[in-house]
């Protein structure tokens, strides 16, 4: 489905809507178009020298049709605009549902700014398209219907020297449409070229400072700036044609009519009041006219727009849940792992990040993970909850692989504690029970306290009601750490991952949760990831990974009576231990 | 509790600006602002105008020229009709059409010129705002920076600026011009007849009454609006920033759930608002109607008295049609007015916030320079309470050449920061030459300073503009001997273009041991006294790192050098190293010396750079530290 199929069908679902709008819409045209025909009447029984009551009569009509215009008007724009808002509603909750779907790596490939931007911006872009666009659509060739059979069942004569300069009117509107087209990308080229010159200022802002550069960046900027306004002024200066154009073009039509009809009044083929509504007709005619070309230009801009959206809709959400999910089964071996391969462009033959994995975690296991930065710990973690898909080989979870679980029964199975301590900005109390509905206060007391999240508690002036990010207390490196750990807890998944998550967690207190820890970590399953000894010497299983291998595999004991690289891992902790005591 | 740990809130910080979790669009920032106009910030953004005001005035002067000319064709119409058509003058008509045509014409002609001139008053001045704004970003302190995404900051600088030539354009001189043409005809109206122009303006008063309370009924919708839409972006951000999080505890349904909230609550305040827009356009059409029928019928009876003639009749349908035009599209402007003094609001408290670090009024350019460097007693802090230096001294004689070594978040980066003055000190006194760096022009002290990191920054322009930076008086002969000396050479004469050869963007097209010899390459050509380098810890294969052992040591020759060592060379060649243990200065000597002691040095370099002989890098994440 292309962009334009989708919006068709988003305006399907409000065609009654749009319908009610367009008869309404159909009314309020029918009524003004009588209005001058009704002056006309007026007009001509003051000039005939008729009687006032015959005057006052269409006076009051035109009252009455104000009145009634003014309602239905009311209503068409109401009831279109408003369903254009509801396309909106729609369109941004879908695509907002869609954005869910999407996996990690559609994000990495993205950059947020970029998305929000083009998220905010097309939406309006298509809304204006919704309500303005398609009200004017549907009005200005229905005002010029109108228009020209009236005028015609007036005088044709008159009708074809007032509409005289619409030709001109056409031609104008083709050269500028072009010539404005251009000039506005070129002026959206040189506001790309300031953008990316301010960005990269201000990205190398150190180096602007350390080598004094202001003044000569300043400089750069200003000739860059001098050429956006002169840009700009090229548009402009196209750009404020058009009102005065269509300004003159329309005063050029009374013009013809006011000369010849009044000459065709003197030899006394028609009144003064053919004049007077011919005169009526253009001024309606005027602003239907003048809106033509901002309204071509608000179409193409929302189909534009629209076409941008649809490449977010049509991103391809790769890991989905599977057409017939399995159900888990009790097993013994909670995790095991069959000869993966993982590369993040597999299509491209990437560079492989994990490279023949094999083990078992047998169920309420411990399980650790070590390994130099870049070895490729985070990234076999991940694959467990599907962030990403294996490249090669198999991943079981309770004896089945796991691409045959639902998404969200594999997910709800395991408490995930991601190397990066995202947290919303909610309170601390909303961020802890983010993972599960109905969760107690008593539970998550408990979860603070084996997190050591309870001291700090302590301190902040609001308590859990502490709203974390932006706006409120920012919270230390180590206290995000602890409560993305108390919140994957909270879960009560069977299974706990843990990557480097206690990183920014000082040895005493981390030394501290994982003693706390021990009588949690019996009942569930457990893969911890660390570059800290400390975190993993107690674990049933250390695997030493080394550029995507595994390279040692073994109890600590084991592993420091090897010597190799983990041995190696530990020597330098314990310097690393003793300095921190200096 | 937690370790203080800066090179974590380092990488943090990083990691927000990389994933854009403080985007730019950010509801949190937003202000939400319920004022059209704000009179002293417009005083503000009035001073932009100053320079061009004699275009101003030629624009307001323009105007009403515009507005006769326009204002004069329905009176034609009325001499026409009256005169001519009734009196059946053929000739009287043919010169009335062409008195039509000229007003006509006029009112093209300067209705164009009028656009034009407020057009370049609103291009010029706000291109000096922008460029004021620009500058006045160069002096804002680093700390800023850590602070502000640079999203945020273009956008200061693009959009909003933007929205501000809309208001001035479409906001505020419509405005003015509605204001004047709206006077106009009630003017001529009432010199045309008096009892007329009462009777078509008699339900004026009341539609300015229900304008008004649309004002403030619309005012209140739109800030609402303003506060929704923030609110969703808001959260979209968010909702992007951690979509990770939210799909690994399966929560889609539940944002879903909260985003449907907040999506339908902005829906509502639009078709709130909606109904009001649509309610007050259809009312001002209606009233214009309503006046016409009023006026057809009490200027009808006068006309059949023979009281006037048809023409003014006429005329009176024509200025009354002009006259409801602009109050019609009255609710537009002010939903432009109004999101332009939100950009006003946001642009001037950039331009207020102080640029803490500046040249003092006297300040000092000791002569004759040599490159002596002390820190006395220095304690600094990015943040409250959370020192980072306490009370660092030592002393760098004249081409000294002094290793800073230190384990990850002791402070090492921070105390080469603070040399060029990239933040201020909060107790004790560093000196540059003998003087204190708060009393140095900051410009000249950042002259003799030559600054090396370990990212290397490129700018997007040729190879020559990244050595000489802007400076054009550079000779040709000192960049290619720069260039030659420190082995950039090899690669940049291998490039197409040489020293023209094109760099792109932070210098993607080269690789890291280049980017490094080329920054070696730009010490040279600015020759400064002092060197500062943050030796890069990234691996470059070993032919790469032989040219840049070599290049380094020709630059650190004859010059006083503060080094943040990472090789082992550069160490073994220092003269003194000194030890920064948690933000303190532990241990100072020779490497033989402090190796002797067996003390934290020792240690360091068993973690550091023991590994380096035996080649097996540390198992502790280095974390990259951003300059």
């Amino acid at each position: 489905m292309g962009g334009m199929g989708r919006l068709k069908s988003y305006l399907w679902r409000y065609w009654r809507r749009y319908f009610l709008g367009a008869v309404c819409l159909l009314g309020t045209v029918t009524v003004v178009m009588w209005i001058p025909w009704w002056i006309r009447e007026a007009v001509r029984i003051i000039e005939q020298g008729g009687s006032p009551r015959d005057v006052t009569g269409y006076a009051l009509t035109i009252v009455a049709a104000g009145v009634v215009q003014g309602i239905i008007r009311t209503l068409s724009r109401s009831l279109i605009f408003n369903a254009g808002r509801d396309i909106e509603y729609d369109l941004r909750n879908d695509l907002f549902a869609h954005l869910q779907k999407l996996p990690v790596s559609y994000y990495h490939s993205q950059r947020t700014g970029d998305l929000m931007s083009r998220v905010i911006n097309d939406i309006s872009a298509v809304r204006a398209l919704l309500g303005p666009g398609i009200l004017n659509l549907f009005n200005t060739p229905v005002y010029f219907f109108y228009a020209v059979i009236l005028m015609l069942s007036m005088d044709l004569r008159l009708t074809l020297v007032a509409l005289l300069p619409s030709p001109l009117l056409i031609w104008a509107v083709r050269q500028f449409r072009g010539k404005i087209m251009k000039s506005s990308l070129a002026v959206q080229r040189q506001m790309a070229e300031l953008s990316s010159h301010i960005q990269e200022n201000l990205s190398g802002m150190h180096v602007v400072k350390a080598y004094t550069q202001e003044d000569h960046q300043i400089r750069q900027f200003a000739k860059l700036n001098e050429e956006y306004q002169e840009k700009n002024m090229v548009l402009a200066t196209l750009r404020g044609l058009i009102g005065p154009c269509m300004q003159g073009l329309n005063g050029l039509s009374v013009m013809a009519v006011l000369g010849y009809g009044g000459l065709r009044v003197i030899r006394g083929e028609l009144l003064v009041a053919d004049i007077v509504a011919f005169i009526a007709y253009l001024n309606v005619l005027a602003w239907p006219t003048a809106a033509f070309g901002w309204m071509l230009s608000l179409v193409e801009r929302g189909r534009a727009a629209m076409e941008r959206l649809e490449e977010i809709f049509k991103a391809e959400p790769e890991i989905a849940n599977p057409a017939h999910p399995a159900s888990s089964i009790e097993s013994d071996v909670a995790v095991e792992f069959r000869h993966v391969w993982f590369a993040h462009d597999a299509k491209t033959n990437g560079h492989a990040v994990l490279k023949d994995i094999s083990f078992t975690l047998p169920k309420g296991r411990t399980l650790a993970i070590v390994g130099r930065t870049g070895a490729g710990k985070s990234t076999l973690a991940q694959l467990l909850p599907r962030l990403y898909d294996a490249t090669e080989g198999e991943i079981l979870i309770g004896g089945r692989e796991i691409r045959s679980l639902s998404l969200a029964e594999l997910r709800r199975g395991i408490g995930y504690v991601p190397q990066d301590p995202f947290l919303f900005s909610n309170s601390l109390n909303r961020n802890l029970s983010f993972g599960r509905d109905g969760i107690s206060e008593q539970e998550i007391l408990a979860a603070n306290h084996l997190t050591r999240l309870d001291r700090d508690v302590a301190i902040f002036p609001e308590g859990l009601a502490t709203v974390v990010g932006e706006r409120g207390i920012t919270l230390s490196g180590g206290q995000k750490q602890r409560a993305t750990l108390a919140r994957a807890l909270l879960t009560e998944a069977p299974m706990i991952v843990l990557d480097d998550c206690l990183s920014s967690v000082d040895a005493q207190t981390e030394d501290e949760i994982l003693r706390g820890f021990r009588s949690v970590l019996k009942e569930k399953t457990c893969l911890i990831i660390s570059h800290r000894i400390s975190a993993v010497k107690d674990a049933d299983e250390i695997l030493v990974l080394d550029e995507g291998r595994i390279i040692e595999r073994g109890t600590h004991a084991e592993l420091v009576e090897r010597g190799g690289l983990y041995a190696e891992l530990h020597h330098h902790q314990q310097l690393s231990e003793e300095l921190e005591q200096i | 509790m937690d370790r203080p740990d800066t090179t974590n809130r380092k990488t943090t910080e990083d990691r927000g600006r990389r994933t854009g979790l403080r985007s730019p669009v950010s509801g949190h920032e937003e202000e939400i602002f319920g004022k059209a106009y704000d009179l002293q910030l417009i005083k503000r953004l009035w001073r932009f105008l100053v320079p061009y005001r004699k275009l101003f005035w030629l624009a307001m002067l323009v105007l009403p020229l515009q507005q006769l000319f326009a204002l004069a064709q329905p009176y034609i119409m009325k001499v026409a009709i009256d005169s001519y058509i009734a009196g059946a003058q053929l000739w009287g008509l043919q010169g009335m059409v062409l008195l039509f045509l000229f007003a006509l014409a006029g009112e093209v002609v300067t209705a164009y010129f009028h656009y034009y001139l407020t057009m370049l008053v609103a291009q010029r001045s706000l291109a000096d705002l922008r460029v004021a704004i620009f500058t006045h970003v160069q002096k804002l302190p680093m700390s800023y920076f850590d602070r502000n995404p640079v999203g945020r900051l273009v956008t200061r600088m693009t959009t909003d600026v933007d929205v501000l030539q809309e208001m001035f354009a479409a906001g505020v001189m419509t405005l003015i011009s509605d204001f004047l043409m709206v006077a106009w005809i009630v003017v001529i109206m009432f010199t045309l007849h008096v009892q007329l122009a009462l009777v078509s303006l008699a339900l004026t008063p009341f539609m300015l009454l229900a304008i008004n309370f649309f004002r403030v009924k619309a005012r209140r919708t739109y800030r609402l609006i303003r506060e929704r839409i923030a609110r969703i972006n808001a959260y979209l951000g968010e909702a992007i920033s951690g979509m990770a999080v939210i799909q690994l505890f399966v929560r889609e349904q539940n944002s879903y759930r909260e985003f449907d909230e907040l999506n339908a609550a902005h829906r509502e305040a639009n078709q709130l608002s909606n109904i009001y827009e649509a309610g007050l356009y259809s009312m001002v059409e209606a009233v214009g109607t309503v006046s016409i029928g009023l006026l057809l019928w009490y200027g009808g009876g006068e006309v059949l008295h023979g009281i006037i003639g048809i023409g003014t009749l006429v005329a009176f349908k024509e200025y009354l049609h002009r006259f409801f035009v602009p109050l019609r599209d009255f609710s537009q402007k002010y939903t432009v007015m109004q999101s332009a003094m939100s950009a006003a609001e946001r642009i001037v408290q950039l331009l207020d916030t102080p640029t803490a670090i500046s040249s003092p009024a006297m300040a000092v350019v000791p002569k004759p320079f040599r490159g002596a460097v002390s820190f006395e007693d220095v304690w600094f802090s990015y943040q409250q309470n959370d020192p980072v230096l306490k009370g660092v001294s030592f002393k760098v004689a004249p081409g000294e050449k002094v290793a800073i070594v230190g384990a990850t978040g002791s402070g090492k980066t921070t105390t080469i920061k603070l040399l060029s003055r990239f933040y201020d000190i909060q107790r004790g006194s560093i000196k540059v030459g003998g003087v204190d760096v708060r009393e140095w022009d900051l410009q000249a002290l950042r002259r003799h300073i030559g600054v090396v990191l370990q990212d290397v920054f490129l700018f997007s322009g040729d190879i020559r503009s990244n050595l000489c930076l802007g400076n054009g008086a550079v000779p040709e002969e000192r960049v290619l001997e720069a260039v030659k000396y420190t082995n950039a050479d090899r690669f940049v004469f291998r490039l197409a273009g040489g020293l023209d050869a094109q760099v792109r963007e932070r210098g993607s097209n080269f690789s890291t041991g280049q980017r490094q010899l080329l920054s070696l390459a730009r010490v040279l050509v600015f020759q400064p006294e002092i060197l500062v380098l943050d030796e890069a810890t990234s691996s470059v294969d070993t032919e790469t790192e032989s040219l840049i052992q070599d290049a380094l040591e020709k630059v650190m020759k004859d010059r006083t050098c503060l080094v943040i060592a990472h090789r082992l060379s550069t160490i073994r060649n220092a003269d003194r190293i000194i030890v920064l243990h948690h933000g303190e200065v532990r241990e100072v000597g020779s490497h033989a010396e402090l190796m002797q002691k067996q003390g934290i040095y020792y240690r360091l370099y068993q973690l550091q750079y023991a590994m380096e002989e035996s080649k097996i890098a540390p198992a502790t994440p280095q974390l990259k530290i951003e300059p």
